[in-house]
């Protein structure tokens, strides 16, 4: 079972298609959703909030149907919005302890996971302020406090990185990771920032005009790319190429030295050198080449969608 | 397990019941209301009304201090229907003052920094959220209209001659009765204005006059059109006419305020549902906007 299952879901909003037949599975452990401004990728978090109702077609969470049993995918996810959303006249730790409550935890135990939570994120210190003197930094982090408390099974963060400086966007990159790491807490972020998508998620959902651009595995595609080496040489390239083919690399040369290579699993690079060395070629440079996720975004925005073109990888 | 723990996981302990959730808001609506003194003092003030009736019905019901108070002459003062309207007119409006400042906190401080998509994304749903302020409402202006009048109706009947309380069920039944549709009427107001208003005071002003401006407008009708119906835009002459036929006391209105009972509860139930019809527009965790 998928963590998020589409099935030719549509969306209207205000008389408008906002999503238009979505069809897909994500499987990964986190889950980027990427697209440009009005894809619709907030529009897809809201339905399987259930704050949107699909007009046609289904969403899924955990196999839960989003439309007919939204209370208990609610009771599985922790949120946090894009926009401001706290009650500023509350503490820190009050305002989690019962967003933690409505969850459905005990009153001891809420105040139990509210502090553990603030703790988590990097706001222990201040949890008895009212939320209203926060920094925006800190607004963002009680947000993601209140949506962990309750030990949700899925985490969807809506633009977790906006507005923050430097410093607090690798504060909220590194919490993520995190979380990421413990295996039992799933992510979902929406973001149009591809760094942070890059950084934290395994796989990818690329929206664009409310349809699907591309599916995309990251980390299958990290690894498929892990031996695609550029080289920069001088000397004679042709029988140094040769060599290399007698290795077991695919082995391509252009203008100015340069090569590109595929290696095998069992080649290392050491090796590389030596026969460089008895050709008498000097390598200059070498650069491992990642297919990255800004090439995935650039090739799904050049598709068209409405025909039917996405990337799947 | 302490708190500096450094990593975190799905929670599979117990999970309360679905229905307690409204309990929390109800909980939680409850102690942000009390967290203010001026609510305090309103209370205070509310409960001095009952303090001085409850000395009344010593007074009348006890021949030594009546005789002490009335120094011979005959006393004045008859513990009865008219005594009850007095007693429910009085907490019911001292009532909608305490709702005037209540309900905008109950409402305005999730609505101000946009706390209702976080609320809402919790297995709540906007009925059970609008029901949660509303309980924690009728909980705080139950203990200044219906709880007191009841202690006081009791007292009356426990001190008064045998055959008292039998005779005036109907006060009992009216005060409660009473109350409890001032209560519903005052709150639906209250939370309605407050959701649409999300400065606090300028809601407590406009609970106000919600309650006020259409009595002025219904005056203006009355006086130009010569007809008794602009008294239907008037609430405290409609409620006092509802209070007086539930506890059946004799009127204390001119003629031309009589109104029909079906009109009056009508009205009432209008009120009502333009209030629903408010909060529905309002409670949201989404404002999709139509273009």
């Amino acid at each position: 079972m998928g963590v998020i299952e589409l099935d030719g879901l549509q969306v209207r909003l205000g008389g408008k298609p906002v999503l238009n037949g979505l069809t897909g599975q994500l499987r990964g452990n986190a889950i980027g959703l990427l697209g440009p401004n009005g894809a619709g990728k907030s529009t897809l978090i809201n339905t399987l909030l259930g704050f949107h109702t699909p007009c046609a077609g289904a969403a899924r969470v955990f196999g839960l149907d989003s439309r007919s049993e939204r209370v208990q995918i609610r009771e599985r996810i922790g949120y946090m919005p894009e926009n401001d959303s706290f009650i500023g006249n509350m503490s820190g730790v009050r305002f989690v302890r019962y967003m933690a409550e409505l969850a459905g935890l005990p009153p001891a135990v809420a105040l139990e996971h509210a502090h553990e939570a603030l703790f988590f994120v990097g706001l222990g210190e201040v949890r008895y302020r009212k939320i209203s003197t926060y920094s925006l930094g800190m607004k963002q982090l009680i947000k993601l406090a209140q949506a962990l408390a309750h030990g949700p099974r899925l985490l969807i963060l809506d633009e977790p990185t906006n507005g923050l400086d430097p410093m607090a966007r690798q504060r909220m990159i590194h919490t993520l990771r995190e979380i990421r790491k413990t295996g039992s807490i799933r992510l979902l972020i929406s973001s149009h920032l591809l760094r942070d998508i890059d950084e934290i998620c395994d796989e990818v959902l690329i929206l664009k005009q409310g349809r699907i651009a591309a599916i995309s595995n990251i980390e299958q595609e990290r690894r498929s790319h892990r031996n695609f080496i550029e080289i920069e040489t001088t000397g004679e390239t042709a029988t140094f190429c040769d060599a290399l083919r007698a290795l077991g690399c695919e082995c391509a040369s252009f203008r100015g030295g340069r090569l590109k290579l595929v290696m095998p699993d069992s080649i290392d690079v050491r090796e590389l050198y030596v026969a460089a060395g008895e050709h008498g070629v000097e390598i200059r440079g070498i650069h491992r080449r990642r297919d990255s996720l800004e090439d995935i975004f650039l090739r799904a925005m050049d598709m068209d969608p409405a025909r039917g073109e996405f990337v799947r990888i | 397990m302490s708190v500096f723990r450094q990593e975190y996981r799905a929670y599979e302990g117990r999970v309360t019941p679905r229905w307690s959730r409204i309990g929390v808001l109800v909980r939680y609506g409850l102690a942000e209301a009390w967290s203010s003194r001026v609510t305090v003092g309103l209370f205070t003030l509310a409960m001095l009304p009952a303090l001085v009736d409850l000395v009344a019905i010593y007074l009348a019901n006890n021949p030594l201090a009546r005789m002490m108070v009335s120094s011979g002459k005959s006393f004045p003062l008859t513990i009865d229907a008219t005594f009850f309207l007095r007693v429910l007119s009085a907490q019911c409006w001292l009532a909608l003052v305490l709702n005037a400042w209540v309900a905008p906190r109950l409402v305005s401080f999730d609505l101000a920094d946009n706390a209702l998509p976080i609320v809402l994304s919790h297995p709540v749903s906007r009925f059970g959220y609008v029901l949660g302020k509303f309980l924690s409402l009728f909980a705080i202006l139950s203990l200044v209209t219906w709880v007191p009048c009841l202690l006081l109706f009791a007292y009356q009947a426990y001190t008064s001659p045998q055959g008292w309380l039998s005779a005036n069920v109907q006060i009992g039944f009216g005060l409660i009765v009473g109350s409890l549709s001032w209560i519903a009427l005052v709150a639906m107001i209250g939370l309605a204005l407050s959701s649409w208003v999300k400065w606090r005071m300028v809601a407590t002003g406009v609970v106000f006059a919600a309650v006020f401006v259409p009595a002025g407008v219904g005056g203006v009708i009355t006086g130009i059109l010569r007809t008794r119906w602009g008294f239907l835009l008037n609430v405290p002459v409609m409620m006092t006419e509802v209070w007086q036929r539930l506890l059946g006391a004799p009127t204390v209105m001119k003629d031309e305020t009589d109104l029909p009972t079906g009109a009056i509860a009508a009205i009432l139930a209008a009120a009502v549902a333009i209030c629903i019809a408010m909060l529905n527009a309002r409670i949201r965790a989404l404002e999709v906007v139509r273009g």
